[in-house]
């Protein structure tokens, strides 16, 4: 549903393969310029996420065989 | 042997002959048929005595497969009971006994009329010891989902680290869901929650939850799977013990982490799943990331970023100051953007960078020495090129540069006429 959204994992996992590139010897200085500005990115982005400061709810459930995604907007209903 | 029944003066009692239930009187005229009598006798034995507790030794269990039914004989030392199970009170049972187990069963007495045998009509079976069929039924699919490889440690999948949506199977109206989100919003309110409501106890349990992981399975909606419910009786948790549910877990594509009743119940979705935890609460601790863990791997990211750009910056040595004043502009910008809510983390990396770039002009010092001893020709090959005038003489600025003027390009194994078409300088900051 929210593939296109960056996911924590993501911008966390690629920011680790950044850094650990950026660490290598042999990189152009371009390269390297260019692989920081995105670790930038990513970091910026996993800011954002972590800032999120409310748990989204929402049910799973099962009709005549098809699966359907409801919001739970009050958690007191579960 | 009718004459013997019903004839006169033979009886042992007159009482017998003529029983005074139901007011029935039978005489040699009219005599009662065979069905007549076990129906008779059915009746008598089945309004003789409320349920009775009866225990004894299991022989000879059969289950016939077309019906479902159990039949099986209990005995001691001196008796044989003949004993039936129907089909919806043996699908109860979480294991057949075996033979020469010592049981209690519960039943009423009742007479199989068609073949005139006595029997007694089985509600419950409960084994002796530990555990009694739960215990043999938790082996009997432990030993079974092991020679499989089922339970093998090699199966376990490690847990995503930052999962962007927690599945939680689990009863709608129990304290185990309440306690997971509890924890979730607290510790990574960042998370996804997606809940789907399943039976955890009674009939027909094991069927819903392993649809429910299945139904997870299908949508691919989550990253990690919660299964479980809060603690109770054996009876209670025994959904999370059948077959049906492991098989479930064992072939989820997301990995599972199994929450069962209390810290010292362990079931077979404990045993299959990738990981278990002693309480809803501790699955959902450990499902996602300790807040603080985070904070420092972002911390250490962005400390690193900025020193691994910096080594890369100072490598070259003919563009030495102009790369490391980049370097100084990018990381004021960087510094100068942040509107992040780590106040403390903030203070702590700027701190670290004014060390950084107080230690820079130390090390350039030395740097420089080092540099000098390396040949140019080191970073031409890294593909660097340098810029020279007809003279000779360096182009290190933009200023150098006239459009339409040639200037030669010195690479690692040449040099290439060019000409300028355009200059663009750098925007200052």
């Amino acid at each position: 549903m929210s593939e296109t959204r960056p996911t924590l994992e993501g911008s966390l996992g690629r920011l680790e393969a950044i850094v650990h590139a950026l660490e290598r010897d042999d990189l152009e200085l371009e390269e390297a310029l260019r692989l920081f500005e995105e670790g930038i990115s990513h970091l910026r982005s996993a800011q954002g996420i972590l800032k999120v400061a409310e748990l989204r709810i929402e049910r799973l459930i099962e009709e005549r065989g098809e699966a359907y995604v409801e919001p739970v907007t009050d958690p007191g209903e579960l | 042997m009718n004459g013997d029944l019903f004839g006169e003066g033979h009886g042992r009692s007159p009482a017998r002959r003529a029983p005074e239930r139901a007011g029935l009187v039978t005489d040699r005229a009219k005599p009662l048929t065979v069905t007549g009598v076990n129906a008779l006798a059915r009746g008598l034995l089945e309004s003789s005595y409320p349920p009775l507790w009866v225990a004894g030794e299991v022989t000879g269990w059969k289950r016939t497969p077309s019906t479902g039914h159990c039949y099986f004989t209990l005995k001691d030392r001196t008796a044989l009971l003949r004993c039936v199970m129907f089909r919806d009170d043996a699908l109860r049972l979480p294991a057949m006994p075996e033979e020469g187990m010592q049981v209690r069963v519960q039943g009423t007495l009742t007479l199989y009329e068609q073949r005139g045998d006595f029997q007694l009509k089985v509600r419950v079976v409960e084994a002796e010891g530990t555990g009694g069929l739960y215990r043999i039924a938790f082996e009997r699919l432990r030993g079974k989902l092991e020679a499989e490889g089922l339970l093998a440690s090699a199966r376990k999948r490690a847990l995503p680290r930052f999962p962007g949506t927690v599945g939680v199977i689990t009863s709608p109206i129990g304290a185990a869901l309440h306690d997971i989100l509890t924890v979730l919003e607290r510790r990574a309110p960042w998370t996804r929650v997606l809940f789907s409501p399943a039976k955890v106890q009674g009939e027909g349990a094991a069927a819903d939850i392993a649809r429910a992981i299945r139904l997870f399975s299908r949508t691919n909606e989550a990253d990690v799977l919660i299964v479980g419910r809060g603690g109770g009786s054996v009876e209670d948790l025994w959904a999370f013990n059948e077959e049906v549910v492991a098989r479930a877990i064992a072939s989820s594509p997301i990995p599972v982490v199994s929450a069962v009743g209390h810290e010292v119940d362990v079931t077979i979705a404990d045993l299959v799943a990738d990981a278990r935890a002693a309480t809803p609460s501790a699955a959902a601790e450990c499902v996602v990331p300790d807040p603080g863990a985070i904070e420092g791997l972002l911390e250490r990211a962005e400390y690193r970023l900025v020193s691994g750009l910096r080594r890369t910056v100072e490598r070259p040595q003919r563009r030495l100051d102009v790369q490391v004043a980049r370097m100084e502009t990018a990381m004021t910008r960087r510094l100068g953007q942040r509107q992040s809510r780590m106040a403390a983390i903030d203070g702590r990396l700027e701190s670290a960078m004014g060390r950084l770039l107080r230690r820079r002009e130390d090390r350039l010092a030395s740097l420089a020495g080092r540099l000098e001893a390396l040949s140019p020709l080191a970073a031409l090959r890294r593909g660097y090129a340098v810029p020279l005038a007809e003279d000779g003489t360096l182009l290190r600025s933009h200023r150098d540069f006239e459009t339409g003027s040639s200037f030669r390009l010195r690479i690692a194994d040449g040099s290439v006429d060019c000409s300028v078409e355009g200059v663009r300088p750098e925007e200052q900051e």
